[in-house]
């Protein structure tokens, strides 16, 4: 059924050993024109090959939910959920389960790039900061480009 | 603490709780007759003995000292006999025992929530002392038992530190054995204690020294450093018992020692054995005691019971699986590519499935009544409160229970009883009238009646708490409403129904005053909430002038139910079969309109509202043609509707999940939608729940 890919042992012992410092294990993904990453902490696993089930009176960026094993998982369209336009589903696209303070939900992301590291000394805050639903800091890397951050508590309180 | 140390302070904890259960029934149920029997005197002794053994060795001091002391006041009443008290007597007795439950319970409370103990239980202790010398009167002048060091109190350390060599004193016996324990081991005295426990049981009949070892912890500096003394009268049972040594654990060494004749000195072995029980005199002490002890002191030996007790998450998780089991069940069976097989083996392939599904519905079942316990543990609470209401207001009031071995999920069982609780006070304050005189001229019996009655139906609970009091005026009622401006309509729209439905409304109490009990107008609408919150519901009637009666209706379970698979769109909903009367289609002729074109259908005489569904909730069908979709008749405990649906799909057992905590803020459970399930073929259907649904569509306009 659903093929999924599990972030191997190896990260999490090596993240565990970063907790002190300030370096960070990242989860890069596409979402519409932006790139997001979100901390590896919370990543449970990537899946994609799913059936959703709308849920009727709750606002369209909860797209349903999905049975992960017996697990059901709401899922939020992270695009809609940031006041844009419904993710277009594409052969990339893929739910993102994250586990946020004991809060199970999946992310629908265009398209899930790599894992890197981020030094959470070099995030910036975005100048706009008041008018971000959902970002909360962004980051030049070395090759020039720029990855925002999710703010995982607002991810994980759902609103209307 | 490590993992073992909890696990036995919650064996601890579940002991004295059923402990201290037994004994309020116990309480109960003698103060009705307004006496002991003498064979609960003896239980008494005995769970006191044991609670006393079992706090020590927790080391909960408090615990131990007030049990210690009740257990010296029970020997003493057991060795006299109860019908030596007066009624004066028996009567400050039984309130002294209450309060010490209650003592006893707040310390056990407090060991729960891991709080500190009090310390200082001599005031509590000394009253039970007084009222010990009260009932021994001046006759037995014997002296006081010292105060208890259970706890470890400071009053008589081992300051007899005999030498090893130092027999205890006891004429009769023949011949010592002479026990040392492994060293290091901890909580010598105990363990010294359950090694006599279990060669009691063998039937060895033995003394044994320092006598108090199961309820003085000094006792154990003692047997590390000297040992501990059994004293045999026969010489059989000696060498029976040093068989028997050879089985017991934790023994380093032990020899045979033949009595000294005759030994002088007839101090009792210990200096400080307060177990020395109060009222015989001190001489006999020692030579009784352990005689005593024997038979009451099944304190650490298991009594042979075919029981277990077990976590209750474990249970979870095996109902967890066995819903696993039937899902999974489900989408095996259903899998489309057995339509591939050839008939032979497809008809080979059912019937196993057949018998699969024989087995996962026994062991369903199975699974289920384990979680099952009877109400009784519920019931058998109310007879205490009635007991204490009884004494506070006054009013002479029985209770009678009916159908207590009525079994309920445990979840349930500990969701209801406070909704009980509180009902069962409602009734005692409110509802039986103030005084018997107010009865009589109501031409009714001057005790007045409670009734606490729990039925089974197929898969409901029904749970039903009658008085025969005054009643309530539903005029009364809406006059309240009023003044509280929680009235939502005219007060002439009322029925007489409505009105009494607003007693369970927030901020609502019939009493002016608050008492102690009630009357804090956060009852009934608690109540409401916590019995729905299980599923259930409240509805109550009553007679003005002849009692009110609540009943409480709860699923037998939460978790696995019946359900009906229909279609609206592309969505698959769940009903509740418990909730489905009857499934019919209609024609457009069929449908009348009322004022505001809500559409209505009549059935069997009774017109019943239609709810589409799919206008409810917003979801796009091709099927709006009456003709073209079904009409499924559902009904709860009080209200009667047609839900519109594009299809039926067939009958399914399903496992009720909840939905995700992530969900919480929109309060779906508001609108109809009271969980979801998984479907054979991995798909979600939502389930709905029908006594919201009608509340969401029906009652908002």
């Amino acid at each position: 059924m659903a093929e999924q890919t599990t972030l191997n042992e190896e990260f999490l012992d090596t993240l565990e050993a970063e907790e002190a410092s300030t370096i960070e294990r990242c989860l890069t993904f596409k979402a519409g024109d932006l790139i997001l990453y979100i901390s590896t902490r919370h990543v449970i696993e990537i899946i994609n090959n799913y059936s959703i089930t709308n849920l009727p009176l709750v606002p369209p960026y909860i797209k349903g939910i999905i049975n992960l094993r017996g697990q059901v998982l709401p899922v939020v369209d992270i695009q809609m959920r940031m006041g844009k336009a419904e993710a277009e589903c594409g052969s990339d696209t893929c739910i993102i389960v994250l586990d946020i303070d004991s809060v199970s939900l999946g992310i629908i992301v265009d398209s899930v790039r790599q894992v890197i590291d981020i030094d959470l000394q070099d995030v910036r805050p975005i100048p706009l900061k008041r008018q971000q639903k959902l970002l909360d800091g962004m980051v030049t890397m070395e090759d020039g480009s720029v990855f925002m951050s999710v703010d995982c508590q607002a991810l994980a309180k759902a609103q209307y | 603490m490590d993992n073992g140390m909890e696990g036995m302070l919650d064996t601890y904890l579940f002991e004295t709780n059923s402990l201290l259960d037994q004994l309020d029934e116990m309480l109960v149920k003698d103060e009705k007759i307004g006496d002991f029997s003498s064979d609960d005197v003896n239980e008494i002794f005995r769970i006191m003995h044991t609670i006393k053994g079992s706090s020590a060795m927790m080391e909960f001091g408090s615990l131990a000292s007030i049990a210690h002391h009740i257990e010296d006041l029970f020997f003493y009443i057991r060795d006299k006999g109860i019908d030596s008290l007066d009624p004066d007597h028996k009567k400050e007795l039984f309130n002294l025992m209450f309060r010490s439950e209650d003592c006893l319970r707040g310390q056990v409370e407090k060991v729960e929530n891991g709080e500190a103990l009090d310390t200082d239980m001599d005031s509590f202790a000394s009253e039970i002392n007084q009222f010990l010398k009260k009932i021994s009167g001046a006759a037995s002048d014997e002296p006081e038992t010292a105060p208890s060091d259970a706890g470890g109190g400071p009053s008589s350390a081992p300051d007899s530190l005999t030498p090893a060599t130092n027999l205890p004193d006891d004429e009769k016996a023949i011949c010592y054995l002479h026990v040392f324990l492994d060293e290091g081991i901890g909580m010598e005295n105990l363990r010294a204690f359950m090694i006599i426990n279990s060669l009691k049981e063998c039937d060895v009949d033995f003394r044994h020294y320092p006598s108090d070892m199961d309820s003085n912890p000094d006792t154990c500096a003692v047997i590390i450093e000297e040992g501990f003394y059994l004293a045999f009268e026969d010489g059989d049972m000696a060498a029976k018992a040093e068989d028997l040594m050879k089985s017991q654990g934790h023994i380093r060494s032990y020899e045979l020692i033949m009595a000294p004749q005759p030994e002088p000195e007839p101090e009792a072995p210990k200096a400080s054995a307060p177990e020395a029980p109060a009222g015989a005199a001190p001489a006999p002490a020692p030579e009784r005691k352990p005689k005593e002890t024997p038979q009451k002191a099944p304190a650490g030996a298991p009594v042979k019971q075919n029981l277990i007790s077990v976590n209750l998450t474990k249970l979870n998780d095996l109902m967890d699986i066995v819903g696993e089991i039937v899902i999974t069940e489900s989408m095996v069976t259903s899998c489309p590519e057995l339509d591939q097989l050839n008939r032979d083996s497809y008809d080979n392939f059912m019937k196993s499935a057949r018998q699969l599904r024989k087995l996962t519905d026994d062991l369903q079942d199975l699974a289920m009544s384990l979680r099952m316990v009877p109400i009784s543990g519920v019931f058998q609470k109310m007879n205490r409160i009635v007991r204490d209401m009884k004494q506070k207001l006054g009013k002479d009031v029985r209770l009678t229970l009916i159908g207590e071995d009525t079994e309920v999920d445990k979840t349930i069982v500990d969701s209801i009883q406070d909704p009980i609780m509180h009902m069962v006070r409602n009734s005692m304050d409110h509802g039986i009238e103030d005084t018997a005189e107010e009865r009589i001229a109501a031409g009714k019996n001057p005790q007045g009646e409670i009734v606490l009655s729990a039925t089974h139906t197929s898969n409901e609970v029904i749970i039903s708490i009658a008085d025969d009091g005054k009643g309530m005026n539903p005029d009364k009622l809406l006059a309240k409403a009023r003044e509280k401006g929680i009235l939502v309509k005219p007060e002439s729209e009322y029925t007489k129904k409505e009105a009494l439905g607003l007693i369970m409304l927030p901020g609502f109490s019939t009493n002016q005053e608050v008492t102690e009990f009630s009357g804090r107008g956060v009852g009934m609408d608690v109540v409401k909430k916590n019995v729905e919150s299980v599923g259930g519901v409240v509805s109550l009637t009553s007679d003005e002038g002849r009692g009110t009666t609540f009943s409480i209706k709860i699923p037998l379970t939460l978790s696995i139910m019946d359900g009906m698979k229909v279609t609206v769109g592309r969505s698959i909903f769940t009903i509740p079969i418990a909730n489905i009367r009857q499934s019919f289609k209609i024609t457009a002729e069929e449908i009348i309109y009322d004022e505001n074109g809500n559409e209505m259908v009549e059935r069997i005489g009774g017109f019943y509202p239609i709810v589409r569904l799919h206008q409810f909730y917003g979801i796009e069908t091709e099927v709006l043609n009456p003709e073209e979709g079904i009409l499924i008749w559902v009904e709860t405990s009080d209200h009667s509707f047609c839900l519109f649906v594009d299809d039926l799909i067939g009958e399914q057992q399903v496992v009720v999940k909840p939905f995700p905590a992530f969900l919480n803020c929109f309060e779906l459970k508001n609108y109809g939608i009271g969980g979801c399930t998984i479907l054979g073929d991995g798909n979600i259907s939502i389930i709905l729940d029908i006594p919201s649904l009608h509340t969401a569509t029906l009652e908002g306009f």
